[in-house]
């Protein structure tokens, strides 16, 4: 049954997209029209996910006489497919003013972004290095043309080729990774590897260890972490603001799915080696990316920076996972969810106003933007409350779940470098806030219009702020709390 | 009764968003805070009547709210959130009043929001509740200077909002630890207050969490050293802010000490002791000498403010019942004063476009009961007799010597400095050469707001014992927990 309902949502996405691709050549069909189809498929792909995760009570492997058990079926596959799903429903719906006010975007464009959400899809569920590498490079290879989607852009052109060098060269880590876990195991199950690294004492096990870091190398170039960061700016910057949103929040998570699985199983024996080195990478990476992110005056490239903050945060908790604590994971899966809300949301408002007018997006255009849109300017301040942790917003729960991890963990100074990456972090964001209010607009008041994107951005500020709050107060709605109970289930299962 | 508790809550933010999102004219938006302001106003009123003196927290309730780290919706008062809770009730309405003429709507919703966030900072007994409510009344402030107000309003509300989260960020270090031993001593997560005051702690530890803590209340009084925001936020900021920073930000750094501070770490204060109390001399003679030198009127009664917020942290860690009923009594008559003086400022702005000394002089000849009430909440800042703070500087400079003969004199010497400092400023503001020949006296409005204040003043001095009465017992019960 499960597994019938999981290959039919993962085949609904493929014939999504070969579907949007075919289209693509009857102009009749308006783009709104093609926007408001993927979406349908993604919600349909949502909907039987959803049924999957009410359903799913033990994991179990997907065909595993077809497959090989390369593919596992659990709790937290299902959750990170509903978080790619959401996502990029909501990346979708909050772009469609854009995409209707730039002539270039059409069918494959969808098709596209379906392809790149199967390939996560199929990450998330991957119990076996090579799957995950095809998956990987199924969802990336996606986003490469789509960050160069706009041809006759120079900035766009140039973010693609940057992208897709650094991004063949870190992927082909992965592969040396894989072949010498596979040199030693003779297996590239995760499964196997974990049975193997417990076997043996662990001098026997450098080649492995090389090997896993090989692998965390490419995941972290993918995240942006610092040192491998370097293309992350200029890559967010230049991709169209959809691929943008789609990068900063989605595949962040994609590959969180993959990073927690095989954390939790296959580095599990290791956690003394890597928890330092992630240590390590998780102060120069909020300490880079706050330089970076303050530095900034364009808000694209602002956020890109705080995107790297945010993964920081992750590696954070991640760097702080023992064998017998693994509470920092739950405080993973919450932050992604939080980060990506409010990401979703402060992209979104950007992009419906790049839509209008074109615009460079620097703090200065910013000036006065809440007296010339006071609904827009009202959400955006949400969003940027929730991005800099400010109480009452999702996004303090999100860093009181993490910061309340690593000080679990015993890691104390670490938290304590946060909370004071997090004092930083407040200043750029209330930057923007008191841009936007602070200063008369030079341009006149604007008309609330009613738009798709609108009442997207509402929801999302909605469910900011309900994350921030709701709990168990209310207790028929659900809120973080009960986010946190579906995710220790799904742990439990791993 | 403790649903009246969350309703004083609920009530204003709820006004804000039903408005906001319903987009509703400014006259509907007066109407509309106004009558909610009285409401809450009337509400703690009934509270007061049901309130019993003899005891400690009342009107509690606990639900869970994160269950993951039980952390709770857990609010209740005592004599002393009470205290506050009526000032801020109080005040209000009558800054409600005082904005009336006013068209910017910003102004109604950063109050109201102001207003639930200050009530929900004073009646929670959660740490993690109680910081929330303590950032979130920091957004309205730093909005309200920001959009309102005057000189490099931009920088300074980004400086207040910069120096109070750092002081946040730190309490909020110290909370997280602290919860983090609860569990670590009793294996469940807590952060309600009472279980964290339980908490065994080494000295070590509990030095730099007490730390934290005491940097986040500190910057808001402001203690000398972190005082470099108070001045120009004050100049920057517009007439109802500068009341709400004056009369309540300032001394919920006082009531955050007292509520958090002496019941987490009243053991651990005897280290800091020493330290803030001359922090606190320094700041009272610092402030003082800083005010007499000011020509802008905001910036003098800023540093006058902060003055005595040094002199009522004084009291507060001198931990005795003399010094601590002065304490309590002079954040009330205080923000009485402070929030007249600053109303009747900021009429003077709006009639003569100046609030330089330099430019002032000869108000006195042409609008008498201006004068009059401006005078009076000039003396009863500096505590002349028959006003609060009279009473209140009083008792605390006898816990003063009682502390300690030198402490006294200190604290003794620099009240009359300040008298000498509250005259030379009303000759040269008030009477002196006769620069202003037009002024409008005050009108019927403006009296409306200005006379509740003056009669509370002056009754403040005259029956001190009714008001004391209300707190007196709380302070002794809550004395004998403190170890100082």
């Amino acid at each position: 049954m499960i597994e019938f309902l999981i290959s039919l949502s993962l085949t609904t996405i493929i014939i999504g997209a070969i579907v949007l691709m075919l289209i693509t050549l009857y102009k009749s069909i308006s783009i709104a029209h093609k926007n408001l189809l993927a979406i349908g498929i993604l919600f349909v792909a949502f909907l039987l996910q959803l049924i999957i995760l009410l359903n799913i009570d033990k994991s179990i492997y997907l065909y595993p006489d077809i497959f090989n058990h390369s593919f596992i079926v659990d709790k937290l596959s299902t959750i990170f497919d509903l978080m790619f799903l959401g996502g990029a429903i909501f990346t979708l719906a909050i772009n469609n003013r854009y995409f209707i006010n730039r002539d270039y975007y059409n069918g494959e464009f969808f098709s596209l972004i379906l392809w790149s959400v199967f390939g996560m899809m199929m990450l998330s569920h991957a119990n076996e290095l090579i799957s995950a590498f095809i998956s990987l490079e199924v969802a990336s290879i996606s986003i490469y043309t789509l960050v160069g989607y706009k041809k006759d852009d120079i900035k766009s052109s140039e973010a693609m080729l940057k992208y897709i060098i650094l991004g063949a060269l870190a992927s082909s880590f992965f592969i040396l990774g894989t072949a010498l876990i596979y040199g030693a195991v003779g297996s590239t199950g995760f499964g196997d590897i974990h049975n193997f690294i417990e076997s043996h004492p662990t001098q026997d096990l450098s080649m492995i260890i090389v090997g896993l870091s090989f692998i965390l190398i490419t995941i972290l170039f993918k995240i942006g972490a610092v040192p491998f960061h370097s293309w992350v700016i200029d890559v967010y910057h230049g991709a169209p603001f959809p691929i943008t949103m789609f990068m900063a929040s989605i595949l962040k998570i994609a590959l969180f799915s993959i990073l927690l699985r095989l954390y939790l199983v296959d580095f599990s024996h290791f956690y003394n080696i890597f928890s330092p080195m992630l240590t390590f990478i998780a102060l120069i990476t909020l300490l880079g990316g706050s330089l970076l992110a303050i530095s900034q005056t364009n808000l694209k490239r602002m956020l890109a920076g705080s995107s790297i903050v945010h993964s920081g945060y992750l590696l954070m908790a991640l760097s702080s996972i023992k064998s017998d604590n693994q509470e920092a994971s739950l405080a993973i899966m919450f932050y992604l969810v939080s980060y990506v809300i409010s990401a979703i949301g402060a992209f979104g408002i950007l992009s419906f106003v790049a839509s209008h007018r074109k615009r460079k997006l620097t703090f200065e255009e910013f000036k006065g933007f809440a007296h010339q849109r006071p609904f827009l300017g009202a959400m955006m301040t949400i969003f940027m409350l929730s991005l800099a942790g400010f109480p009452s917003t999702i996004g303090f729960l999100g860093k009181f779940y993490i910061f309340m991890s690593v000080i679990q963990s015993g890691n104390i100074a670490l938290a304590g470098f946060g909370i004071a990456i997090a004092f930083i972090s407040v200043y750029y964001y209330f930057k923007l806030i008191a841009l936007m209010y602070f200063y008369p607009s030079p341009h006149p008041k604007e008309k609330y219009s009613f738009s798709i994107t609108t009442v997207v951005i509402s929801l999302l500020a909605i469910a900011t702020i309900w994350g921030g709050i709701g709990t168990k107060l209310i207790s028929f709605l659900p809120s973080g709390d009960v986010l946190l109970e579906i995710a220790r289930e799904a742990l439990m299962q791993i | 009764m403790s649903v009246i508790l969350s309703l004083l809550i609920i009530l204003p933010i709820l006004t804000v968003s039903i408005l906001g999102i319903s987009r509703a004219s400014i006259n509907i938006l007066r109407i509309s805070s106004l009558s909610i302001s009285i409401v809450v106003f009337v509400l703690i009123i009934l509270l007061t009547f049901q309130f019993d003196t003899s005891q400690e927290l009342q009107f509690i309730s606990k639900v869970p709210w994160i269950i993951n780290y039980g952390i709770s919706y857990y609010i209740g008062i005592d004599a002393l959130s009470l205290v506050l809770l009526l000032l801020i009730s109080l005040l209000m309405p009558l800054i409600f009043i005082s904005i009336w003429h006013r068209e910017e709507k910003g102004y109604f919703y950063n109050l109201l929001l102001l207003q639930s966030g200050v009530i929900g900072a004073l009646v929670s007994l959660d740490l993690i509740l109680f910081y929330l409510f303590w950032e979130i009344m920091l957004l309205p402030i730093f909005i309200m200077i920001g959009k309102y107000g005057y000189g490099k309003k931009e920088y300074n509300s980004m400086k207040i909002i910069l120096m109070t989260v750092f002081g946040s960020m730190s309490m909020l270090f110290s909370i997280i630890y602290l919860g983090f031993m609860h569990f670590e001593s009793y294996g469940v997560w807590s952060f309600a207050l009472d279980d964290l005051a339980r908490l065994n702690l080494s000295v070590n530890s509990n030095i730099i969490l007490a730390g934290g803590f005491l940097l986040a209340f500190s910057i808001k009084i402001p203690l000398v050293g972190l005082h470099t925001w108070i001045a120009p936020a004050y100049a920057s900021a517009p007439t109802p802010a500068l009341v709400v920073l004056s009369a309540i930000m300032a001394k919920l750094g006082i009531y955050g000490l007292w509520r958090f501070g002496f019941e987490l770490f009243s053991a651990t204060f005897v280290y800091y002791q020493s330290l803030v109390t001359i922090l606190a001399i320094i700041g009272m003679i610092f402030y003082a000498i800083s005010a007499i030198m000011q020509d802008n009127l905001k910036r003098m009664f800023a540093f006058s403010s902060a003055s005595h917020l040094s002199l009522i942290a004084l009291g507060l860690f001198l931990a005795n019942i003399y010094s601590w009923s002065g304490s309590l009594y002079l954040i009330i008559s205080h923000a009485l004063a402070s929030a007249g003086i600053f109303l009747m400022i900021g009429m003077i702005g709006n009639r003569l476009d100046t609030i330089k000394i330099s430019n002032l002089g000869g108000i006195a000849s042409v609008a008498p009961r201006f004068t009059f009430f401006f005078a009076l909440f000039a003396l009863g800042i500096v505590g002349v007799p028959m006003t609060g703070g009279f009473v209140a500087e009083m008792l605390i400079i006898f816990g003063a010597f009682k502390y300690s003969f030198v402490v006294g004199v200190f604290t003794a010497s620099t009240m009359v400095g300040a008298i000498i400092f509250v005259f030379w400023m009303l000759q040269r503001t008030i009477f002196s050469k006769a620069m202003t020949k037009e002024f409008p006296d005050l009108s019927k409005r403006e009296l409306l707001i200005i006379i509740p204040l003056a009669i509370l003043l002056i009754a403040t001095g005259i029956f001190p014992s009714f008001f004391m009465e209300i707190f007196n017992t709380n302070l002794e019960l809550m004395l004998q927990g403190v170890k100082i």
